[in-house]
């Protein structure tokens, strides 16, 4: 097997506050293979997003500080890069789609001038070549009279149009990596399975590798081939998309995928839904030992003061908890 | 048993009355007039839905954004004023009454917002957020309305030591608590819920939900439930009504809704829910395109440009909202 595209060694990142320095996300590592989708799921304020703009370093340093770790792509450390070359970097050969296409794109200029920005930072191509791409891209992620659009500004679009327009913006100079954070959230089911598909079917053109930031697990099960689940700033489990949703084996992942309301799941009307108890810990109160031992139903004592360390389940799949595999 | 009302109004509640009955309910919006250009038609945000909710019952309301859920429940409410059509409290018209009368009928129907944060006062703490029900309803006493504040927090589950925390101090799921608290603070028979849980975090969901549930039980309230997400409303609703551009497309028991759903929209929104099991939408992106532009709506029924079985007929006529069999309303020439 070929080396990761992506690599990202033991990165911890802290922000300071009035509260004093708090770790968002406290020594994760993962890789990121060629072609490959990978999810990164956690409730908000579990520090997949930070994960997320640190590898492209747009985290305002300070308040952020990326307080040790390593991001190896095509053979450099993106931690040890200056400005420029994060520049060079960004939008050619790591892209980013956000999760608000309203607030990502500059609402004062026309959809053609934001994209061909990024074509003309990037190329060597001249204005016209550079709309004439961008209508070609339009034209890819299939919105309809692309021309027409490329005059139009952000809120004469809809907000599954926006995140195309995003999109298209992404893929313009066909990156390696594409970071898609919370891409449908904002967006209603019918818009998400258009954008979804569409995502899938420009990685099997390009070849590209996709790491997905989201809360949904359905969008997991739609798109990741490998799932990493973060708690607290940490990884908690990972596996292969398939068998983590079908048999998870941490207690957090268990929950989660419990408390999802499931179609045709409702034998009698006011049946509960299964919970998890108590509130994702804000990052000053980290409870000691297993940050989720105070949720955990199945909590022993060593979870209190004991920090569990990841671990291989099998080949595939890694977990952090004291338990053995299958105890639940 | 009568609940005094105030301002002359008396509501009897042993009656067969429906809790609430909406007929052709309109609210329309101007367009903005651009300069020389002829005014444009106004945005039939909600455009003629009926419907009725009995006492206990939970009514879904389901719809992607933009199809009027939102403004049929303010609407309805009287929060904005409607265009056009009549809903009935108990057998009282809302809209004929005065804004006296209205502002204390409210404490009989309340609503609960999306987003918790900004449905609050960010400047006050979480008791007196509270106490405003009670001050507003001419309950003076300060010391009684601090302790029923008290007991409003431990039923939501929270604690009194809430009580004098800012909003800002509290996580997103604890603050729906007190937007919850808020609501039910006066014992209200109409608990509008907008969205309640679409802004909170999966395992914080569950939670909000199965409190709701609870509420309903012990309280004997009924919901209109808004939701955009079909997996919520089938563990919440008894019936479910599907909006699709400011029209009611199918309305039926839940049951009926997710195991026949007839309405191709309805089916639509079904299949793409992604499955956590088997891991692929049940039809990929059957439903290709956007909502029309709500200003210049479709010549004939709203979903033909998007509807995978449309016919002819469906680009001339709008349907209207047939009951194909007892209980199951649909609007759809090819199920009538």
């Amino acid at each position: 097997m070929s080396s990761p595209e992506l690599d990202v060694q033991n990165l911890k990142v802290s922000f300071s506050t009035l509260r004093g320095k708090l770790t968002a996300v406290n020594g994760i590592s993962f890789h990121l293979n060629q072609g490959e989708t990978l999810a990164l799921v956690g409730e908000s304020g579990c520090g997949k997003t930070v994960s997320a703009l640190s590898i492209l370093r747009l985290l305002p340093e300070p308040p952020a500080e990326i307080l040790s770790g390593k991001i190896l792509f095509a053979g450099q450390n993106l931690l040890s890069l200056n400005a420029k070359a994060l520049r060079d970097l960004r939008g050619r050969s790591i892209s980013m789609i956000f999760q608000d296409p309203m607030t990502s794109l500059n609402p004062v200029l026309t959809i053609g001038e934001q994209m061909a920005e990024t074509l003309l930072r990037h190329t060597t191509m001249n204005r016209q070549e550079a709309l004439k791409k961008s209508a070609y891209l339009l034209s890819r992620v299939e919105l309809p009279s692309p021309k027409e659009k490329l005059k139009h500004y952000p809120h004469q679009l809809s907000g599954g149009m926006r995140q195309r327009v995003m999109i298209a913006m992404a893929l313009s100079c066909a990156p390696r990596v594409l970071i898609a954070d919370e891409p449908t959230t904002a967006l209603d089911v019918l818009i998400q399975a258009q954008i979804l598909e569409l995502l899938e079917n420009l990685k099997n053109e390009t070849g590209m590798s996709i790491l997905i930031i989201t809360h949904d697990l359905g969008v997991v099960a739609e798109i990741a081939q490998r799932v990493l689940v973060m708690y607290a700033g940490e990884i908690v489990e990972s596996g292969p998309a398939r068998s983590l949703l079908n048999s998870p084996l941490h207690p957090y992942t268990k929950g989660l995928i419990a408390s999802v309301p499931k179609l045709g799941a409702v034998k009698k009307k006011g049946t509960r839904l299964e919970e998890i108890s108590g509130n994702v810990p804000s990052l000053d109160q980290r409870p000691s030992g297993c940050a989720f031992h105070p949720r955990c139903a199945w909590a022993i004592d060593k979870c209190k003061t004991q920090k569990p360390e990841l671990r291989p389940a099998d080949t595939e799949r890694q977990w952090s908890c004291h338990l053995e595999p299958g105890s639940l | 048993m009568e609940l005094p009302l105030g301002a002359g109004i008396v509501m009897n509640t042993e009656t067969n009355i429906p809790l609430l009955e909406v007929h052709d309910l309109k609210k329309y919006f101007p367009a903005q007039k651009k300069f020389l250009e002829k005014q444009a038609p106004p945005v039939r945000a909600v455009d003629g839905i009926s419907f009725a909710l009995k006492a206990g019952e939970t009514l879904g309301l389901v719809g992607e954004s933009g199809c009027g859920k939102s403004t049929a429940a303010r609407t309805l409410l009287r929060l904005i004023e409607p265009t056009s059509g009549q809903v009935n409290f108990f057998g009282t018209n809302l809209f004929a009454l005065k804004e006296t009368e209205m502002r204390n009928l409210r404490r009989e129907m309340q609503i609960i917002f999306q987003d918790p944060y900004s449905s609050v006062n960010p400047a006050r703490r979480i008791g007196n957020i509270l106490q405003e029900p009670f001050e507003i309803h001419g309950f003076q006493d300060k010391k009684e309305n601090a302790e029923k504040a008290t007991q409003l927090l431990e039923h939501v589950g929270l604690t009194p030591g809430h009580f004098n925390r800012y909003p800002h101090e509290l996580s997103g799921g604890q603050l729906q608590r007190v937007g919850i608290a808020r609501a039910i603070a006066l014992n209200p028979k109409l608990v509008v819920a907008d969205e309640p849980v679409s802004a909170l975090d999966v395992s914080i969901q569950a939670q909000i939900i199965n409190l709701l549930l609870d509420l309903k039980e012990r309280l004997d309230i009924s919901y209109l439930f808004i939701s955009h997400d079909m997996g919520v409303v089938e563990y919440f609703c008894d019936r479910v009504a599907v909006m699709y551009l400011g029209k009611i497309v199918e309305l039926a028991d839940s049951e009926q809704i997710y195991n026949s759903p007839q309405h191709p929209y309805t089916t639509a929104l079904l299949n793409a829910i992604p499955n956590l099991e088997s891991g692929r939408i049940k039809q990929k992106a059957s439903i290709k395109g956007d909502i029309p532009d709500p200003t210049s709506p479709l010549k004939g029924c709203a979903f033909h440009n998007r509807c995978p079985i449309k016919e002819k007929q469906c680009e001339e006529e709008i349907p209207a909202l047939k009951e194909i069999v007892p209980g199951h309303h649909v609007a759809c020439f090819l199920k009538q």
